[in-house]
């Protein structure tokens, strides 16, 4: 059975082509339910995706290049062509190369929207993978703005494809194209989204357990969206332990890195905190180590080394190490890093609550969004809707980066827009 | 993570409210039609003896008790949505531990899909469990995660120790904050092998073993039972049909405890109540009619909360009473046959109190 073609409704569907664009289960149906669009209930699903994009009045969105309008009144895209099937998208480039799964941009040719089509080796002795199987299962639960949207999966003997909403760019490419630390307003946006993301998905007690730069994606508009859960997992309340390889070891905290299993949320809310220091900087906070301890030691450099009474319990985990009980005194993060002494200092002090050493004391994701760091943001972004971008709300939009590689004359333009405001 | 316990319960309703909407989206379980399975040729009998091997097959495949709830929390909604030939059963069921596993396990432990095979002794081909898995996600739609009655033990459990901490069975379990809730995994577990308790739900389930616990330790129990009740949304007709099953199946298997619990709760509860009162024995079995509480009461003046309890609980008993004896006689023939196919819980000990 093709994804969302209930056996049930097989016989409905030869006469009601458009009840097939249900597949789109992936929208919750309160979300359809409310019979503000359309005539019939079946034409609530035939509109599912452009239903969702009028509710958010999303000015203009990467996978739907035509700005939300109702085209299907004017144009039909192809409505022979069915959701779950290979057929109804076309690759058009190549966009990158994962662990498991090749990327391609696409296009739907059922409504012309542009997608991500990650393509997925299965292995014929194993099946489908476990990411993939985490992946979509723990995403059909998740709507929010700031997670990327599964539309679509096409499932057959030979081949695993998942259809993404189509995003333009990633952090890592943001912050490569951007070098030498971002615009300290945008940092606020960019980190204000990765923390409400955060916080939803703590939510539901659903821990992401990769959170890196090239997880992050970025939209033109400046939407952050948290993708690839292939690691993240599901997290009952007590007892459990998870493996402690997890995390890219740059944006793995002190506990795993010490072989702590019984690890929570403070996991993504450390690797927040590496990718804040990160984007504030233009470097990653602590970079380019070859092993656990090599990093660990890149940590204590900054945090001083944990000792007995400090943080009770430490020594008991595996892989500490009594010599480095030679001193090793905590630093001021400004020191460290220097763009937070130009910066005020409820960022710093924002910078760490979230890379505390003890697990349990860094800030929660929901608490880190009051946090006064983002007070200059507008109010109404902490009442909004999950599925609601930030960037609906007045006000907020990106600033020009201070540097672009790919077009160096903007230096100049946008250094001219301080003094242009100050006249 | 600075929580203090008011931000934790919210913390924890939140979690609560995630897990019923998610039970209320994806929970479904087959309907019963004969003794079978309607819709298909499999029995009851098959259905159970197919869910405990199953838990052998976790416990053999070292697999968390998450993962074989999951396992037949995907079992049950399957056999709900389609229907499935009884020559397929095993195959189907071992898929969907397969599944779980992959969801709940971490990558090194779950071994080769080829050697789980092997081990298990089935003689099912690589290939018919990846064409069963693809059958399986195709049917479900990907959409697996689902709240196990585990997940809401774990949940009620850590909503009592934050609302309740003073609740003797929870102050005994302070050095193992977890023990007590591994008591209540192994109730859910056997009670997921019983046919009657299929069409209740895991909350309900899982409620309903709490309760039966929580009425043999403390006289307070109705206030935070209904205190949960309310926080689950649980109806409470069929949280009293749930829970008189429960009490029934349980009873009848004799579920032991293990060694050590036995141990634990002297040394900690039952010590107290031997000052109190002779017979520690009501605390170590499953004898929930037996409430302590009575027999405590004669030796010192009542407080105000504990009359109160009384009256809430003569209320209860009244309704408990009426509905009980209108839903629970038509089951009650059941019981005693399938007791005797499900063998292989130990029996109990009687506590040499």
């Amino acid at each position: 059975m093709k994804f969302g073609r209930g056996a049930e409704k097989e016989t409905e569907m030869d006469e009601l082509p458009y009840v097939k664009s249900r597949s789109v289960s992936s929208l919750p149906c309160s979300e359809l339910g409310d019979g503000s669009y359309g005539e019939t209930p079946q034409a609530h699903w035939f509109h599912t995706l452009q239903v969702r994009r009028l509710r958010v009045h999303r000015g203009r969105s990467n996978s739907d290049p035509l700005g939300g309008k109702s085209f299907q009144q004017e144009f039909q895209w192809n409505t022979g062509l069915q959701f779950g099937t290979a057929t109804s998208y076309l690759n058009l480039e190549k966009l990158g190369e994962g662990t498991y799964a090749t990327v391609y941009k696409g296009i739907s040719r059922i409504n012309g929207h542009l997608v991500a089509l990650k393509v997925i080796r299965t292995k014929t002795e194993e099946g489908v993978p476990f990411t993939a199987i985490r992946e979509a299962s723990l995403l059909k639960g998740l709507k929010h703005a700031n997670i990327v949207l599964l539309h679509d999966i096409i499932h057959t003997r030979e081949s695993l494809t998942f259809v993404f909403e189509y995003v333009q760019t990633d952090l890592a490419q943001y912050l490569t194209q951007h070098p030498g630390g971002l615009n300290p307003y945008n940092v606020r946006i960019f980190m204000f989204q990765l923390v409400r993301g955060l916080s939803y998905i703590h939510g539901h007690r659903i821990l992401h357990r990769d959170l890196k730069p090239q997880n992050l994606l970025i939209s033109y508009l400046g939407e952050l969206k948290l993708a690839d859960f292939g690691l993240a997992r599901s997290k009952s309340i007590p007892c459990q332990t998870y493996s402690a390889e997890v995390v890219t070891l740059w944006y793995r905290p002190p506990d795993v890195l010490l072989g702590s299993t019984d690890y929570s949320t403070a996991l993504d809310i450390w690797g927040a905190g590496c990718i804040f220091i990160e984007m504030l900087q233009g470097a990653p906070a602590f970079p380019g180590v070859a092993d656990v301890f090599e990093q660990l030691q890149k940590i204590w450099a900054v945090l001083g080394v944990p000792t007995e009474e400090n943080w009770p319990g430490v020594s008991q985990l595996p892989n500490y190490k009594p010599e480095w009980f030679l001193p090793c005194k905590p630093k001021q993060f400004r020191d460290v890093w220097k763009r937070l002494a130009q910066l005020p200092y409820k960022t710093e002090d924002l910078a760490m609550q979230m890379l505390l050493a003890i697990p349990r004391e860094r800030i929660s994701a929901q608490d880190a969004l009051q946090h006064p760091y983002f007070n200059t943001l507008p109010t109404p972004l902490l009442q909004l809707r999950d599925t609601v971008s930030v960037f609906k709300v007045p006000g907020v939009r990106l600033e020009a980066e201070a540097r672009d590689i790919f077009s160096p004359t903007r230096r100049i333009k946008s250094s001219l827009v301080p003094l242009a405001k100050c006249w | 993570m600075k929580l203090c316990g008011s931000e934790e319960s919210q913390r924890l309703m939140r979690l609560l409210e995630d897990a019923l909407a998610r039970e209320a989206r994806l929970w479904k379980a087959p309907v019963l039609e004969n003794d079978q399975i309607q819709g298909s040729d499999i029995s009851l009998i098959q259905y159970q003896e197919v869910i405990l091997w199953l838990r052998e097959m976790n416990a053999a495949f070292q697999f968390c008790q998450e993962t074989y709830a999951l396992g037949v929390c995907v079992l049950n909604r399957l056999l709900a949505t389609v229907k499935a030939q009884a020559k397929y059963l095993k195959c189907i069921a071992i898929t969907t531990l397969i599944l779980a596993a992959k969801i709940n396990e971490e990558d090194e432990v779950i071994a080769s899909v080829k050697d789980l095979l092997a081990q298990s002794g089935c003689s099912f081909s690589t290939a018919e469990i990846l064409r069963m898995e693809r059958i399986i996600l195709d049917k479900l739609q990907w959409d697996l995660y689902t709240s196990t009655p585990i997940d809401f033990v774990h949940i009620f459990h850590a909503l009592l120790l934050s609302d309740h901490p003073y609740l003797p069975l929870l102050a005994a379990a302070q050095k193992r904050p977890c023990f007590q809730a591994e008591l209540w995994t192994r109730q859910v577990q056997h009670c997921m092998a019983c046919h009657q308790l299929w069409q209740c739900k895991g909350s309900t389930l899982a409620l309903a073993i709490i309760t039966l616990e929580l009425e043999t330790l403390t006289p307070d129990w109705f206030s935070v039972f209904i205190e949960l009740l309310n926080k689950a949304q649980i109806e409470s007709s069929e949280f009293i049909r749930c829970k008189e099953m429960v009490d029934e199946y349980l009873s009848s298997l004799r579920v032991s405890l293990p060694a050590n619990a036995v141990y634990i709760f002297n040394s900690t509860y039952v010590t107290k109540y031997r000052s109190l009162g002779p017979e520690p024995k009501q605390v170590a079995g499953w004898y929930p009619k037996d409430r302590p509480r009575r027999k405590r009461s004669g030796h010192r003046p009542r407080s105000r909360r504990e009359r109160e309890a009384d009256e809430y609980y003569d209320g209860f008993r009244c309704l408990y009473d009426g509905i009980a004896s209108e839903g629970s006689h038509g089951d009650s023939g059941n019981v005693g046959v399938t007791n005797q196919d499900v063998s292989s819980c130990p029996p109990l000990q009687p506590h040499e109190g």
